[in-house]
């Protein structure tokens, strides 16, 4: 069973809040001094469903993909460390401040180069903009299905049982193969790698595709070419204050509270 | 010059701080409080094989050398593990190496995979009632008795003794009064904890009660002559082969816990208001911070650049002594800096760090005191009259 699992580096979520600054005029966050990026915590997960599902089939190919800059080759050297077979990093200055659907366009332009896959696994969301739309959108791109919010995953036959995860419960959904899955941290823990399995993942080459070898033309790529612009990137003031309730009675004071939560359009 | 780690040294750091997360600040003060051995986290370690770090890849190790082995070990300490997490399997990253490099073939092939994999633990039997930091008066004996010796004498503070079921052990096999320099007569074992003649009482002591140190009583101990690591009379000289090594490793600790304790003291000056401002406001409380961060980041370039030196091969005895020596000043700096910074919480157990502070001043004291490393800088690098 071939798998591309897709991983991304994002900036370490830990980061103090007091270390969380952005560039209103550039619409860019500025990355926190002295903290690491991080591999997004669900992909872990993704890479670890793909591992357990190639070797159930008893054999094939993992390929880990990522898109990013050079440090987003750690990301994938983690993956390989956990076990996968081959890397990939799409790694072009052109991407530089480009959305979510330019990116699922140039995963599946790299997807359909690496060609033979079963099925492709991600993330449910990557933990910076927490969006969850990259899935989908590289499904779109390639004309398959996507199944989202994965917490587990089986082969059957020519298509995959996926037990979704859902505000209320849990739901079990059958697509036909290849498709998409993103995979979500009810999945379970992902394996550690072991120092052996990171010594040879750290000899193991990762190749580098840019936008040219993906066949993006310039028009495509870039801040210049959003599908969604962005307006404006600010982080939110939030005020607190406390009111505390007086009155007499318990019942007059309940009265107050639910007339200033009225007020205050809460209720 | 390059002063990033490689990123080899950036993947140790990651994966073992994952690691590290499994193991929260409760599991470390239950341990603290029950006084067991943190057996999850030594297994969780043997599995990830980090306990073979330094050691030859044909016996299962990684081959790597003491710089990795030192990122290792801070990464542990810089945890609320502290001592309690890096003690537990400090012996198994550089302990061997005199097996290693001393030891025949036969004994390699014998000793080194199981200890590597988690399944022999050891235990380091240096120190006696009445040699300290002078190892050359030694009295425990080791008497041939055809192909084996007998082993007779008391060993002290001889941590994980209570778990191990084998010793590297130092013992006279010549009296000291027939030799002709004091160091010579004495011979490095690894040998069974045979329990038959081995007496372990645990030592009550300040901290790091998750892991024993102990009074070992040997009554004519056997040991067969094959565990008998090089020649007889030799054994001290293979001990000291591996202390420039431990000395970074202990700074490595120390300052790991200093960091761990710095990054708390940061946390709660920022966010504990004092008068209507956050106490980290206060430069009586942000300078000793601030030196804190220059004092361990200046001391982890010292061990950084002992370990550069070991494993490049070159003579390193005064930079890994100085490496120990600024890596425990800081460390312990840093945590009573956490302690005053977190003023009566400081003094609390749920909060960690009267426990870091407790286990710090290990690194401290041992395996070689400040007053010791100073002396044999003195010497060494200054060329001053030997004071010991
Ligand atoms: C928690 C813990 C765990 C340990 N684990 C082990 C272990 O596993 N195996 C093992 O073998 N040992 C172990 N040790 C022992 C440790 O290595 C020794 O305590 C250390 O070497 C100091 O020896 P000592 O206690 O006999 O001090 P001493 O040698 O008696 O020294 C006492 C004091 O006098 C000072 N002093 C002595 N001579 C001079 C001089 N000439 N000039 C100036 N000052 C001097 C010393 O610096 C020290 O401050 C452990 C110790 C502790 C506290």
């Amino acid at each position: 069973m071939n798998i591309i699992v897709c991983v991304k580096q994002i900036p370490d979520p830990e980061t103090p809040a007091a270390s969380f600054k952005v560039d209103e005029q550039a619409k860019k966050v500025i990355p926190a001094q002295g903290v690491a990026p991080v591999v997004n915590p669900y992909d872990p997960q993704a890479t670890e469903a793909a591992l357990q599902l190639r070797d159930a089939a008893g054999g094939g190919k993992v390929t880990v993909v990522s898109l990013g800059p050079d440090s987003a080759r750690d990301a994938i050297k983690h993956a390989l460390a956990m076990g996968c077979d081959e890397g990939v990093l799409i790694n072009d200055d052109a991407f530089e401040g480009q959305d979510n659907f330019q990116t699922a366009n140039a995963l599946a332009k790299a997807i359909d180069k690496i060609g033979e896959y079963d099925l492709i696994l991600m993330g449910r969301a990557a933990a910076d903009w927490d969006m969850g739309v990259v899935p989908i959108g590289v499904a779109q791109a390639l004309g398959i299905p996507a199944v989202t919010v994965a917490k587990s995953i089986e082969k059957d036959g020519d298509s995959v049982k996926v037990e979704r995860v859902l505000d209320d419960g849990f739901q079990t959904v059958k697509a036909p193969l290849p498709a998409v899955v993103s995979v979500s941290n009810e999945f379970g823990e992902p394996r550690y790698p072991q120092l052996r399995q990171i010594m040879m993942a750290a000899k193991k080459t990762v190749e580098v595709w840019s936008a040219s070898d993906l066949g993006l033309s310039p028009d495509e790529v870039g801040e210049g070419n959003r599908v969604l612009p962005l307006e404006a990137l600010y982080i939110p003031k939030i005020e607190s204050n406390v009111e505390i309730i007086e009155g007499e009675s318990p019942e007059e004071k309940a009265a107050t509270l639910v007339a200033r939560l009225r007020e205050a359009k809460l209720i | 010059m390059d002063f990033g780690l490689t990123p080899m040294q950036e993947e140790i750091r990651t994966n073992v701080g994952r690691i590290m997360q499994r193991f929260g600040e409760d599991y470390w003060l239950a341990r603290d409080e029950d006084h067991c051995f943190p057996d999850e986290f030594t297994d969780a370690m043997a599995e990830g094989g980090w306990l073979g770090i330094a050691m030859p890849e044909e016996y299962g190790g990684a081959g790597l050398g003491v710089a990795e082995a030192a990122v290792l070990m801070q990464t542990v300490a810089k945890s609320p593990g502290a001592m309690s997490a890096a003690s537990a399997i400090h012996i198994n990253i550089f302990g061997p190496n005199p097996i290693v490099v001393f030891g025949n073939e036969e004994q390699r092939q014998r000793w080194l995979p199981p200890l590597i994999r988690g399944e022999t633990r050891t235990c380091f039997g240096v120190t006696e009632p009445t040699a300290g930091l002078n190892t050359s008066s030694i009295q425990t004996r080791a008497v041939r008795d055809g192909d084996q010796y007998l082993v007779s004498g008391q060993k002290m503070w001889t941590s994980t003794a209570q778990e191990a079921d084998k010793i590297l052990l130092l013992a006279r096999t010549t009296p000291r009064e027939e030799c002709e320099r004091p160091f010579d007569g004495i011979s490095l074992f690894y040998a069974d904890l045979d329990r038959e003649h081995a007496q372990v009482r645990e030592i009550p002591k300040m901290g790091r009660h998750a892991v024993d140190s102990n009074e070992v009583f040997f009554d004519e101990m056997p040991v067969p002559v094959g565990d008998r690591i090089g020649e007889e009379g030799k054994g001290f000289q293979y001990l000291i082969h591996g202390l420039n090594p431990e000395r970074i490793l202990v700074a490595a600790e120390a300052i790991g816990i200093g960091q761990e304790a710095l990054d708390r003291a940061a946390k709660y000056a920022r966010e504990r208001v004092v008068f209507d401002r956050p106490i980290g406001q206060n430069q009586g409380i942000q300078h000793p911070l601030a030196e804190s961060w220059a004092e361990l980041q200046a001391a982890w370039l010292m061990a950084l650049q002992a370990a550069w030196l070991y494993d490049n091969g070159q003579p390193c005895g005064s930079e890994a002594n100085a490496s120990k020596f600024l890596g425990a000043e800081a460390g312990k700096r840093a945590c009573e800096r956490a302690m005053i910074t977190h003023g009566g919480l400081g003094y609390a157990r749920e909060l960690h760090i009267e426990r870091l502070y407790r286990e710090v001043l290990i690194n401290w004291i041992a395996p070689v005191s400040p007053h010791l490393i100073l002396s044999n800088i003195a010497e060494k690098a200054l060329g001053l009259p030997k004071s010991y």
